[in-house]
């Protein structure tokens, strides 16, 4: 660890000048629970650590015009705690619920969980199905790009050195079936093996509309799947149908992913995880 | 006869509990030392592989680097191993495993020494290595040690498993695997060390068994045992683990040639890489049953992968053996354990010493004989229970405190509650609940082997009684329990009472914290140590009282008259007048369990002298489209003979139902691959069911106060009792631990119970 200096902006304005100036050269820290546990391992050769959890500009939780804004150093306690996230995106806040353990909830950010790029973040499938965008803020402009393109690729990002995320924006939902679902191998502190998120409004002939499916941990990024929303978009709930979801969640996952040793288990595992989240449907 | 006692029984404040609340108990990474050096172990990145050259030049080089050693600088016997010796200090010429010690660097701070340890350049030559221990017995297998691969069997032969087996009406045959399991306590290994001014080297240290380090370490270092002094530092865990030992013998190296404090604190990597692990057991198991339940006869075959050193192995190989078939009466068995050396990391002891292997393998094939039969699980438990009178497989006759059916009776209410209304409760339609059952006996102390304990308790001028004990408490709560056995004997306020603890320069040996033996052996040695010094006091109470000593009993510090309690004399007045007297108050006690050795043919005698007995009842549900496992509840009726200290007997029970909880569903160490807690899970808070801790109290005549043991007991049961609520939930029986996320699926999926 030694040989790194630390710097702590006051505002956005400075910190920005700052990575202008030495982007290339530093990590950003906001809860630190990953940059700590990657300084420790020494896979961190950057010099500079970038404090940005105290920038005013990073805070909050709001509906602004139409939109639910997220600040990137709010953290996931704050998430848990929030009324208006409850209301507008529920699989977040039960993202948050789920979301490793109390200690490290009430650090880490969604910022950073966002920008770490980690295949299982929790965050991730939540964000997708709320179609969130990421505001990017740079030396000369600021750019909001879709949430799933922060991610080039396993832990690399797409973001220029000398950029930072600022927040995020929500399209707000609160739409019959809200959820998030995780199979750890414990129930705290634990990477998903599986995690996914689904969005889907009944109409008034019981059919399934505004369908939005996304799956963690099983791809090199999170993604949306989109022939499984289209299976169920403008159908009736059945059985039948969430477990055929099931299987085309997994087929995908194996085609985009290759045959991995852990998908004789998470073969299964997506298919059964996705009917179960989609399962209270079967009642309405 | 349910005696009331004034301290025994009472759960009174635990010794040094508020310190530790208030974190003030120094730990060996915490203890202040001027100018202490900081040293590290380089370790082997090869499992088999001759060592060619070790080239420290460089390192030696390096600023702050102020010597390396190797072998070849230890001056006395480079083995180690409380049993059998087989693991050197530093290698000499191979690596034998992951992990194994090279060199060890002393250095001014801890980045110069993490540079000396870059900066060695080992030359390996690639050996064969093999880590199946069934392999490791093949003639072409690659030699381990010079000896050969074989380390230990235990076979225990009874009756005539022919005729066993020809009159049973059911026999069914399974094997069963466990894996390698880490201890992960929460302190990794840590110790600390200087040189006093009569030249001893005094090594403070996270350790279970101070007694044996010292004798360890100046074997070691060919030194006279009095030149070594092992202080217990505050200890945050052991488990088994932290009887090897790990950081003593390099911290007394160092001092040896470097005469500077020093220290040395193991990371979680290293205590992981580095320790060793629970046994992994393949064990393979043929059960007999009449028409009406009884056990009839059963073969067992067991093996245990030690991996590259013995460690604690022989003794696990051998408890595995007599503890393979349960709590219940057989007369016809034929049992064999092998242990066995493999290139994995070596394992030890662990909490139960290859007993809750066994437990899980007998208790699987209890269910499934019931099952064949469809006789209720319990009975058929009720029906072949260990009672007094029984004889167990190595033909103990068992005369008193077999609680086994108490227990069984403890667990009855809730066990029949949660068949008739938890169990038929309607759950959603991926979910399947279960319940199981887990029984087992222990025994407490050493197997078939002398294990004594030593005890002094001294008495001052004014009064005050002191403990100087051997035995180390490593947070399971010994020091508290031994307190308040002498203060019943001496009729003290446990408040007033000092401590000596775990200090080779201070007290005597008490063997080791392990085995669940410290409340029963040690608890006898002070209870010896107590009455002798009552004795005394009595005596000179007699004098001062002119009656007889017989009359007179300590209570509420006096020595009184039994009939007239008016009638007393102050131990303080007592102790002055001793005093003036020029006689010495103090105990000194000694307990040794009686055991008899087991037939090296037969594996028949008495090889403990009490065995702790329990059941344990889980109701879990399990998730058939996931495999995820939620225990809900678990009850836990233990006979411990008599509970000196209930709510530390409750917070074991607890504590243990966590470890065997990880141990059922999560936990596996992968040589080679697990690297530390971020990859190795064990249960957090959220995984814990419900625990209904049941206290059964079957008296033990020789155990101080009727007491026994309850540390190992309390993880044993969990595992099987959670493995047959699975098979229950799922109609399919898992026979590999850890029951993780793909081998509950799987099981699920093969009594297709997958699907929509």
């Amino acid at each position: 660890m030694s040989g790194k200096q630390y710097y702590r902006p006051g505002n956005l304005e400075q910190c920005l000048d700052f990575l202008a100036e030495n982007g290339r050269e530093s990590v950003l820290l906001a809860g630190g629970t990953d940059v700590m546990v990657d300084m420790r391992a020494g896979e961190i050769d950057k010099s500079w650590i970038v404090d940005i959890s105290r920038l005013p500009e990073l805070w909050g939780i709001e509906l602004q015009n139409g939109k639910l804004w997220i600040g990137a150093a709010v953290t996931l306690t704050e998430l848990l705690n929030s009324k208006l996230l409850q209301e507008h995106g529920f699989a977040l806040h039960t993202a948050a619920l789920h979301f490793a353990a109390r200690q490290i909830r009430n650090v880490a950010t969604i910022g950073g969980n966002v920008a770490h790029c980690s295949p299982s973040a929790d965050t991730l499938p939540p964000l997708l199905v709320h179609e969130a965008e990421a505001l990017l803020a740079g030396p000369c402009a600021r750019r909001r790009i879709p949430v799933g393109e922060v991610a080039a690729g396993t832990y690399r990002s797409a973001l220029e050195p000398r950029e930072l995320i600022i927040g995020f924006e929500l399209r707000p939902r609160s739409p019959f079936l809200a959820d998030f679902q995780k199979i750890g191998r414990r129930r705290e502190l634990v990477i998903a093996r599986v995690n996914m998120a689904g969005l889907a409004d009944m109409d008034e002939d019981q059919r399934m509309t505004g369908v939005r499916f996304a799956l963690g941990s099983c791809t090199p990024v999170p993604r949306r799947f989109a022939d499984v929303e289209a299976l169920l978009e403008g159908s009736r709930p059945g059985r039948e149908l969430f477990w055929e979801a099931g299987r085309l969640a997994a087929e995908n996952m194996i085609r985009m992913s290759g045959r991995r040793p852990s998908f004789v288990y998470k073969e299964k595992a997506v298919q059964g995880l996705v009917y179960r989240m989609f399962s209270p449907l079967l009642e309405a | 006869m349910n005696l009331v006692y004034q301290t025994v029984g009472q759960s009174i404040d635990k010794k040094d509990g508020r310190q530790r609340l208030r974190g003030e108990p120094l730990f060996s990474a915490d203890l202040e030392l001027e100018n202490a050096l900081v040293l590290k172990v380089l370790r082997s990145s090869k499992a088999h592989a001759e060592i060619e050259s070790i080239d420290s030049d460089a390192a030696s080089a390096l600023p702050g680097v102020v010597q390396i050693f190797t072998a070849r600088d230890i001056p006395g016997r480079n083995l180690m191993g409380i049993i059998n010796k087989d693991q050197p200090l530093l290698v000499v010429d191979k690596v034998r495993s992951l992990g194994d010690a090279v060199a060890l660097v002393a250095a001014e701070s801890e980045t110069a020494a993490n540079a000396a340890l870059q900066a060695i350049r080992v030359d390996y030559r690639d050996l064969p290595a093999v880590f199946d221990p069934q392999q490791a017995l093949t003639e072409e297998a690659p030699l381990i040690h010079a000896e050969g691969n074989l380390l230990c069997r235990r076979d225990i032969i009874r009756g005539d498993i022919h005729a066993g087996f020809a009159a049973a009406a059911v026999i069914v045959e399974q094997t069963y695997q466990t894996s390698f399991v880490e201890h992960a306590f929460l302190e990794p290994d840590a110790g600390a060390g200087y040189v006093d001014s009569d030249g001893v080297l005094v090594i403070h240290a996270s350790t279970q068994n101070p007694h044996y380090d010292r004798s360890e370490v100046s074997g070691v270092l060919r030194l006279p045992k009095e030149r070594v002094r092992i202080i217990q530092a505050a200890t945050g865990g052991g488990f088994g683990s932290k009887l090897d030992v790990n950081c003593q013998g390099f911290i007394g190296l160092a001092l040896y040639h470097l005469q500077r404090p020093v220290r040395l604190v193991y990371t979680r990597e290293e205590s992981f890489l580095a320790t060793a692990k629970r046994h992994p057991l393949t064990i393979t198991m043929k059960s007999g049953v009449d028409s009406t339940g009884k056990l009839t006869a059963a073969k067992v075959r067991i093996l245990c992968d030690t991996g590259a050193y013995g460690s604690y192995g022989i003794a696990v190989v051998s408890r595995a053996a007599v503890h393979a078939l349960g709590p219940y009466a057989l007369d016809n068995v034929a049992i064999e354990s092998l242990g066995v050396y493999t290139n994995n990391p070596y394992c030890g002891a662990m909490r139960g010493f290859g007993a809750p292997q066994a437990a899980f393998a007998s208790e699987s094939q209890m269910d499934l004989l019931a099952a064949e039969l469809g006789m209720d699980p319990l009975k058929i438990r009720k029906i072949n229970a260990l009672r007094p009178g029984s004889v167990t497989v190595t033909g103990q006759k068992l005369e008193a405190s077999v609680g086994y059916l108490e227990c069984l009776e403890a667990i009855e209410p809730y066990y029949q509650a949660a068949k008739a209304e938890w169990l038929p409760a309607q759950v959603p339609e991926y979910r399947r609940r279960g319940i199981g059952l887990g029984g087992m006996f222990y025994g407490i102390g050493n197997t078939g082997t002398k294990n004594p304990s030593t005890a002094r308790v001294v008495m001052d001028q004014t009064g005050q009684a002191t403990l100087y004990t051997g035995c180390a408490d490593i947070g399971q709560g010994s020091s508290t329990v031994l307190i308040q056995i002498l203060a019943e004997t001496l009729g003290l306020e446990y408040e007033n009472i000092q401590m000596v603890a775990a200090d080779t320069g201070r007290t005597t040996s008490a063997g080791a914290t392990s085995a669940s033996r410290q409340t029963y052996i040690s608890g006898n040695a002070v209870l010896d140590a107590s009455k002798k010094l009552a004795a005394i006091l009595c005596s000179l109470g007699a004098r001062q009282l002119k009656t007889a000593a017989s009359d007179l009993v300590l209570r509420k510090g006096q020595v009184q008259d039994r009939r007239d309690p008016s009638r007393g004399i102050s131990l303080a007045e007592l102790a002055a007048l001793a005093r003036k007297q020029g006689i010495e108050l103090f105990g000194e006690g000694r307990f040794d369990p009686v055991t008899t050795s087991l037939d090296p043919e037969t594996g028949q005698g008495d090889p403990y002298a009490t065995y702790a007995f329990a059941c344990q009842l889980a109701l879990l549900s399990v998730d058939v489209l996931t495999g995820e496992v939620r225990v809900d509840k678990v009850v836990a009726a233990h006979d411990v003979g008599r509970a000196v200290h209930p709510e530390n007997v409750k917070g074991q029970i607890c504590g243990g139902v966590a470890m065997g909880l990880g141990f059922a569903l999560m936990e596996a160490f992968e040589p080679g691959k697990t690297e530390s807690l971020k990859d190795y899970h064990i249960p957090t808070c959220s995984d814990m069911p419900e625990v209904i801790p049941l206290i059964v109290e079957s008296e033990e005549p020789s155990g101080p106060y009727g007491a026994k043991g309850v540390g190992e007991p309390a993880l044993i049961p969990t595992a099987p009792a959670i493995a047959n609520g699975l098979a229950l939930a799922l109609g399919e029986r898992i026979t590999t631990l850890p029951a993780n996320l793909e081998r509950v699926l799987e099981a699920g999926l093969k009594a297709g119970l997958f699907g929509a």
